[in-house]
């Protein structure tokens, strides 16, 4: 009898599965910071062709490379670009990373508003990643214990602000990490002594943005480059998709002015202006 | 005649028509039936069995790359985890490994004296009828999702740990060890009352009866009797505490450090499992993280089973001692 | 003298364990209590119209008729704001002025070139349009009083020039007839300042009653709707009022300082900023008229359990959620139940206590103290990555891999209570069966099973509970944060559990709505007391009956 309703279940299991083919699909993987985007994308997708079933996945950077080599997914949002292991994987299974650039971001050190430090230099914030620097006294602030808090390592978040300002050196052992960036500017919206970093679209009331080697990060200063932690920001699919599909349609939606609206809605800065 | 009629009567009601002599092949069915059938049952059952031999064969086959690469003595004594530093990744685990035992070893210093006093409270003060009100509410604290009490943690308690005690970052190993001790309390009581409530009358009708007070009686008698039976309620806790997830990844802050001084609870820690919740999903599949994450699972796996044996010790001793007495 | 210290000791040790009790169930109170609370603001709360307005376009729930009246109500009451809003702009916001003369520029030229003039005509048209052009731009850049006048004067004289009425470039004088009023009520060298107060006053506007009427409709729902709810009006409103400004504690309100010393918040009024202005009077008729604005009325969203949300949950409810809570669940009982129940019938019924018994009851307990993250990356390791490949399914987290988990885990759970609920059935019932020459496994079907089953669905009911409160075992088998509603088993769902972490650290969204936030998780914790509450309905049932017979 148990058996009876366990082949029922199969068997219904089986139904269920094959009526799920038919109706096109759009599978996006990848990093929390494009996920975002790429939900703002289906959420006006889902509009304008409502047959469509988008799922946008935002697990991290990695995960979405490597469902887009195992062809887990349609698209892989990464907020840094692929890494040359990550190509070599790709290619040995057959599949060629094409990457879209569909917006930029800053990297912005955050710090809680009540706090009087306006600039630091980027060896400054480094030393306080490395734990040289303990107290907001020494770079001209409160007597107050910093509260250090970085994304974690697998983030793309984190790879950017590691290469951009910690040169690739180890992280104190005191600095707490967070998985994903509100959960930062939750952080260091609510810890008088924090300093965290975080994607520009996060920096809202509540946190300061600091000035960074003499420059404010605005969507002036991350576009031209001048803000000296910004980064694109990628959508890769397997091979440049074929024009007029979904996929296409995708990736270059942030293209049309409809999309820039999605993306400056995100808090990102668009690629192309008008 | 009536004794007969009597008779005839049962075996109608029985349905025992014919007398009871099975064929030959009836009996060889029979035979074989119940045997294959229970040959079936068995094999059923060993499902768990299967189970926890599947779960440490597939936990070590995925660690075992790792384990072959990188050695074994530096995984466990290393205290620097940094394993997507770029050109050398550190795996060292012993942060990772004090930040779990430092928040249980809290969370039972919090669970144990409130967990023993309640289950004293349960067993030998109160009557049965306060007892069955109190017991579900202790229980709903065990039923309440951990992912609801990290919740909490984050969203009410460490607003509340910066606004009134004044500590510069609300998520850290005391929010964590207060949560943990909670979601630890209901198997502490619920084990160590059993144990106690299992001593006999006559041990604590002898003491009342020389005159001892309940207090005497309770410490003097009844816990010496019954303490095998507290320290596995004491165990499963533990087991609890180390073993849970959400609460410690959301609550303690995640920053793996060796607390230093060691009293002090308003630092950040990080937990084994916080963090295999925290890099599984974002680690590239197969590489050297993804099976340094499935060795913490494997030393997480091999300290409950420990945790698992000394518990069963204790329990079997309170049941064998409990027996005698 | 010794014996009363005895007993006063004694009634202190009797206290302190009742106020160890105590503690617990305040403890339990201070949990659950502010959840509750705030969790039941997602079900009811004062809706104001854009709420109503949202359910009808978004979710198609409402009268239409209704909220189209009602909408009509409020925008009248509305249309007097953005008035006194675009007035003020006309004179402040250089660029918008700047770009609507070039566009008129443009436009009128391309009249021209459609229209057949000769060479010369058309070249000192163009001309004389561009000097007008330039002329109204330097009025606009300009902060002398005396220099607008001059420009303007210049650009009024060709009004009425026959040459220019009934073209496109009737605009140019419509425009400097606007700003020449504009500029005069404006305070001129404050216009920058003004500029970027407006941008912030008039984004807290949009936050309050949507976007403006003439706007194209935003590309993300999130923003297609002022102040759904009344509470959420009233914060805006305060915001309206009260500008935040982060000042060093003496006051002196110098904002760059880097002096060393902690900086507190300060509140000051907006409308102080724009004192003397066309847009003064703004405040005043916002703060009266924004029950007329935005209409609210208490609401019971019972639909908040059924219906879908959009990204972030920013509206909507959390029907996904527990619809996959409820798959995951179910689909994970009966896997574990038909091995849960006939593990502890042959663990009751068929043996006696021996070694293999006892392999078979430590690995039980094995299993039970198992932490729930290693059943996670057991998941991943054996049914995504080896299992359900193996029979040709996708080599991914689904809702397949992750009730079969969940059912790995919870099956302790299910022999434990299983075995309890066997056991309790009285020896008689089985003697007077066997006695009437059944067989064992008849006597279990016929006589030990029903009479033990109440047991055994309180025991599956606890599971459930267990199984959907669990977050780490499917935060890599089955679970996603944003998706569609799966429609087959190996897809990823979303969770009530996974939807709580999520709200509570993973989304941005989710911070400015704590309603939803709340509402989540209260209604995992609901679900799970309910269902506990079932089984201990059920056990006393049980209890009762057999205690009865």
């Amino acid at each position: 009898m148990k058996k009876n309703s366990l082949c029922g279940f199969a068997v219904l299991a089986l139904i269920v599965a094959g009526s799920a083919i038919g109706a096109e699909k759009l599978h996006i993987e990848g990093s929390t910071t494009v996920g975002p985007i790429a939900d703002g994308f289906a959420e006006v997708f889902k509009d304008m062709y409502p047959d469509v079933t988008i799922t946008v996945n935002k697990s991290g950077s990695g995960t979405g490379a490597a469902a887009l080599i195992d062809g887990r997914c349609d698209i892989a949002t990464m907020s840094r670009f692929m890494k040359d292991q990550e190509f070599k994987d790709a290619v040995a299974r057959g599949a060629f990373p094409v990457a879209h650039v569909v917006a930029m971001d800053g990297v912005c050190v955050v710090v809680h508003p009540s706090n009087p430090v306006n600039a630091l230099t980027s060896g400054q914030v480094r030393d306080i990643y490395l734990g040289k620097i303990r107290s907001w006294k020494e770079v001209g602030g409160p007597d107050i214990p910093m509260v250090v808090i970085s994304r974690d390592t697998e983030s793309g978040t984190y790879d950017t602000f590691d290469s951009f300002i910690m040169k690739k050196q180890k992280m104190a052992s005191s600095v707490e990490y967070v998985t994903s960036n509100p959960q930062a500017f939750a952080r260091v919206k609510n810890t008088p002594g924090a300093i965290g970093y975080v994607g520009y679209g996060f920096v809202q009331t509540g946190i300061k943005a600091i000035t960074l080697d003499g420059v404010k990060p605005s969507i002036q200063t991350i576009m031209s480059g001048k803000y000296p932690v910004s980064r694109p920001l990628f959508m890769f699919t397997n091979g440049y998709p074929e024009l007029g599909s979904m996929t296409h349609k995708f990736v270059t939606f942030h293209l049309t002015e409809r999309g820039q609206e999605v993306v400056e809605d995100k808090g990102f800065v668009a690629v192309t202006s008008y | 005649m009536n004794g007969n009629n009597a008779e005839q009567t049962v075996r109608n009601a029985a349905g025992f028509q014919q007398p009871l002599v099975l064929t030959v092949g009836q009996d060889i069915r029979g035979f074989l039936f119940k045997h294959l059938g229970r040959l079936a049952l068995f094999a059923l059952t060993v499902t768990s069995v299967l189970a926890v031999f599947l779960i440490f064969l597939f936990v070590i086959l995925e660690a075992f790359p790792f384990l072959g690469k990188f050695s074994i003595v530096e995984f466990l004594t290393g205290t620097a985890w940094y394993p997507e530093a770029h050109g050398t990744p550190e795996f060292g685990v012993l942060a990772l490994i004090v930040g779990s035992v430092y928040v249980t070893a809290a969370a039972l210093v919090f669970s144990v004296p409130i967990g023993v006093l309640s289950a004293i409270f349960l067993s030998e003060i109160v009557s049965f009828r306060i007892r069955n009100i109190v017991k579900p509410i202790i229980e709903i604290l065990a039923a309440i999702p951990s992912v609801a009490y990290g919740f909490f943690a984050v969203l009410v308690l460490a607003p509340w740990l910066q606004k009134y005690l004044g500590f510069t970052s609300g998520t850290n190993a005391l929010n964590a060890s207060l949560l943990l001790s909670i979601m630890a309390l209901p198997t502490i009581i619920s084990v160590a009352e059993d144990s106690l409530s299992a001593t006999g009358r006559e041990l604590r009708e002898a003491s009342y009866g020389l005159g001892a007070t309940r207090f005497e009686t309770t410490f003097k008698v009844v816990i010496p009797a019954a303490h095998s039976g507290i320290i596995a309620a004491i165990v499963l806790g533990m087991m609890r505490a180390i073993g849970e997830t959400m609460v410690v990844w959301m609550a303690s802050g995640n920053a793996s450090q060796i607390p230093h001084p060691w009293w002090n609870l308003s630092q950040s820690v990080r937990t084994m499992t916080a963090t295999i919740a925290g890099e599984m999903g974002e680690t590239v599949k197969g590489s050297d993280h993804y099976r340094a994450l499935f060795a913490i699972g494997l030393l997480l796996l091999l300290m409950t089973l420990l945790l698992n044996l000394v518990s069963e010790y204790f329990l079997t001793r309170a049941k064998k001692s409990l027996g005698k007495s | 003298m010794k014996s009363r210290y005895r007993t006063i000791f004694d009634k202190i040790f009797t206290v302190t364990t009742g106020l160890a009790v105590l503690l617990l169930v305040v403890v339990l109170f201070v949990i659950l209590g502010p959840m509750l609370l705030r969790g039941f603001s997602a079900v009811l709360f004062k809706g104001t119209v854009e709420f109503r307005k949202m359910q009808l376009a978004e979710f198609g729930h409402g009268d239409p008729e209704q909220v189209r009246v009602e909408s009509e109500r409020a925008d009248a009451v509305r249309a007097n704001v953005y008035e006194l809003i675009d007035n003020f702009k006309s004179g402040v916001d250089i660029e918008q002025l700047t770009d609507r003369a070039k566009e008129i520029y443009r436009n009128y030229g391309n009249e021209l070139r459609l229209r057949e003039l000769p060479r010369e005509q058309y070249t000192a048209l163009r001309s004389l349009s561009r000097e007008i052009r330039n002329r109204l731009t330097d009025a606009f850049s300009s902060n002398s009083i005396e220099q607008i006048r001059e420009h303007i004067e210049y650009v009024l004289q060709f009004e009425d020039d026959e040459r220019f009425v009934n073209t496109t470039a009737s605009g140019f004088f419509q425009l400097a007839r606007q700003y020449q009023k504009a500029a005069a009520a404006t305070d001129l060298d404050k216009r920058q300042e003004y500029a970027v107060e407006l941008a912030e006053l008039e984004d807290i506007i949009t936050e309050l009653l949507g976007p403006s009427p003439t706007e194209d409709s935003p590309a993300l729902a999130q923003f297609r709707y002022g102040a759904t709810r009344w509470d959420q009006a009233q914060k805006l409103l305060h915001r309206l009022r009260w500008k935040e400004r982060w000042v060093e504690p003496s006051g002196k309100g110098n904002l760059n300082a880097e002096s060393g010393v902690s900086l507190v918040r300060q509140e000051f009024s907006r409308k102080e900023q724009f004192d003397g202005t066309e847009l003064e009077p703004l405040f005043g008729y916002i703060e009266e008229n924004i029950d007329r604005m935005l209409e609210p009325k208490t609401t019971f969203y019972w639909r908040y359990f059924l219906d879908d949300s959009t990204p972030g949950h920013y509206f909507g409810g959390i029907g996904p959620e527990i619809l996959g809570t409820l798959l995951l669940t179910l689909l994970s009982m009966i896997f574990v139940v038909p091995f849960g129940v006939i593990s502890a019938a042959y663990l009751t019924e068929c043996t006696k206590e021996g070694p293999i018994i006892r392999i078979i009851r430590m690995c039980v307990n094995t299993l039970a103290g198992v932490p729930s993250i290693v059943f996670g990356l057991f998941g991943v390791a054996f049914f995504v990555i080896f299992l359900i490949p193996l029979f040709g399914g996708p080599s991914q987290p689904c809702i397949l891999a992750g009730s079969m988990t969940l059912a790995v885990l919870t099956l302790p759970v299910m022999i434990r209570s299983s075995e309890e609920a066997i056991r309790t059935v009285p020896r008689t019932y089985k003697e007077a069966s066997l006695a009437l020459g059944a067989s064992g496994f008849r006597t279990f079907m016929t006589v030990t099973l029903p009479a033990a089953l109440p047991g055994i669905l309180t025991g599956v009911i606890l599971s459930l509970s267990r199984v959907a409160g669990e977050t780490a075992p499917i935060l890599f088998t089955a679970g996603i944060t944003v998706g569609p509603v799966p429609d087959s088993i190996f897809q990823k769902t979303r969770t009530l559990s996974y939807g709580s972490w999520d709200m509570a650290v993973g989304d941005k969204l989710s911070a400015q709505v704590p309603h939803n936030q709340f509402g989540m998780v209260v209604a995992l914790i609901l679900l799970i007391l309910i269902l506990n509450a079932l089984a201990v309905f059920m056990r006393s049932r049980v209890f009762k009956r057999l205690k009865g017979q």
